[in-house]
């Protein structure tokens, strides 16, 4: 108790700190998924409105912008292939068949 | 006499057949309309769009079938009518369409277990195949898309931890209620769904059965349905077809499940589809859950959702503001498909609009 009256600040900091690992213990799936969310929707996206509706490149591009930023976008036309990189993580997209459309990293 | 008679039923019974307008490999056009009405609806619809900000109601495609005849389209570019245009969750109703088909081969009943078709929901055995169908799963789902990124059990679905196998990450889910208790919206019951109907149909018909089933039928030639890497048809989100194709399904719909003298989904099923689900409670989405359809009717106490529509209205509703409405009594269905960014777009607007503009005239 004399510890928390001499530290009230780093008391709390601590607790705070104890409860933050807490939570992303718990959300531990989730958090680690998280970053692959702009990439991954960014290449389906993209590769369904470029392949399946046939919408020319740059609707499709301004079509899947995001406020999170990506990088390394290339689109392999022969290959009907979308890779996006964004938040340190990379997903393909690919053109499978008419029927089927695109896949995510299929 | 009596040879008089018969050509004269004969007559009637041809009048009669031609009487209903059924689209053959193009939809028949109908008188195109004009005015005041008209204009007020496009000014809705089409406003200036704003490709910058991507605010405001940014239509792609509006198409309107009256009498089973083609009476209006407009399209927005990219978007045209041979565009197979993403429908989101539009999808769900069409999955329910296909069900339908295989209901009608007697393949199951509302009441099996889903895990009688899908061993994966062992977790959840009372879960039944209705209360999948009434999104009344009692799974704990998070369906928001964009503003709960972490949370959203539909983006982690569709683009990182469950986009390989959609229903068995949905179910590995949690129970938060008994099944058919209570209406939660979740794409997750509808890939359920999907998977179930592996089963059903039988995974050797199941790559086809979309086609074989109902597009074909309908005469829709260039639908698109995506799969997850287990080969399970996404049908929470994932099916394209043009506005003209969706409109087919609508007609079907609006007659009850009949295509041309071809009863191809029971009228029990459609039944099925329209009847709100019984423990609903008032304002709990946009529209009143039925059978994976969407519906215009007064529930618990509340107003029916779009006042300006009959209460007939029966909806397949998707993200961004894909529509089909489907109006029985006024032989009317229409597609709208959209880009919308934000939440101006409104179906009751669209709906008051479109039916001053070519139902209402044509009322006694």
């Amino acid at each position: 108790m004399s510890f928390v009256r001499r530290r009230p600040f780093g008391t709390l900091s601590l607790l705070l700190f104890i409860a933050l690992l807490g939570w992303i213990w718990q959300e531990r799936t989730a958090l680690w998924a998280f970053p692959d969310i702009i990439s991954g929707y960014t290449a389906k996206e993209y590769c369904s409105c470029r392949y399946v509706m046939n919408n020319p490149a740059d609707d499709c591009y301004s079509y899947v912008k995001q406020w999170l930023p990506t990088s390394g976008f290339t689109d392999d036309a022969v290959s009907k292939r979308v890779t996006v990189s964004g938040m340190g993580r990379s997903n393909s997209a690919v053109w499978i068949s008419d029927r089927q459309g695109c896949g995510l990293n299929p | 006499m009596s040879k008089g008679l018969s050509l004269c039923l004969m007559f009637m019974f041809s009048l009669a057949a031609h009487a209903e307008n059924w689209p053959a490999e193009q939809w028949q056009t109908g008188p195109t309309t004009s005015g005041p009405a008209l204009q007020a609806l496009e000014a809705y619809a089409f406003p200036p769009r704003d490709d910058v900000t991507r605010k405001g109601i940014r239509t792609d495609a509006l198409l309107v079938i009256l009498d089973g005849q083609l009476i209006y389209e407009r399209y927005a570019a990219p978007t045209t009518a041979e565009t197979p245009h993403l429908t989101w969750s539009i999808s769900k109703s069409l999955m329910a369409t296909v069900f339908g088909v295989a209901y009608g081969e007697g393949l199951f009943r509302l009441q099996d277990p889903a895990l009688k078709f899908y061993p994966a929901l062992n977790k959840h055995p009372d879960l039944t195949l209705a209360d999948l169908l009434h999104w009344a799963s009692g799974l704990d789902w998070q369906e928001d898309y964009e503003y709960a990124p972490l949370k959203s059990s539909v983006v982690a679905m569709l683009y990182t931890r469950g986009h390989a196998d959609m229903a068995a990450f949905t179910a590995n889910h949690d129970a938060y209620a008994k099944p058919g208790q209570a209406f939660r919206y979740s794409s997750g019951d509808s890939n359920l769904l999907s998977a179930a109907l592996k089963n059903i149909v039988g995974p050797a018909r199941y790559p086809d059965y979309p086609w074989t089933a109902l597009f074909d039928p309908l005469g829709i030639r260039h639908a698109v349905w995506e799969t997850d890497a287990a080969g399970t048809f996404v049908a929470s989100s994932y099916a394209y077809l043009t506005a003209r194709d969706l409109a087919r399904v609508g007609l079907l719909m609006a007659r009850d499940g009949r295509w041309g003298d071809r009863q191809l989904l029971p009228k029990d099923w459609v039944a099925f589809n329209r009847e709100p689900f019984s423990h609903v409670q008032a304002n709990q989405d946009e529209a009143v859950p039925g059978g994976q359809w969407w519906l215009n009717r007064a529930v618990d106490g509340a107003p029916t959702p779009w006042p300006d529509a009959p209460a007939d209205t029966f909806a397949a509703l998707g993200h961004w503001g894909q529509a089909m409405y489907v109006i029985p009594g006024e032989r009317l269905v229409i597609v709208r498909y959209g880009d919308d960014r934000d939440g101006s777009y409104r179906h009751n607007e669209l709906l008051k609009l479109a039916r001053q503009a070519f139902a209402l005239k044509v009322q006694p």
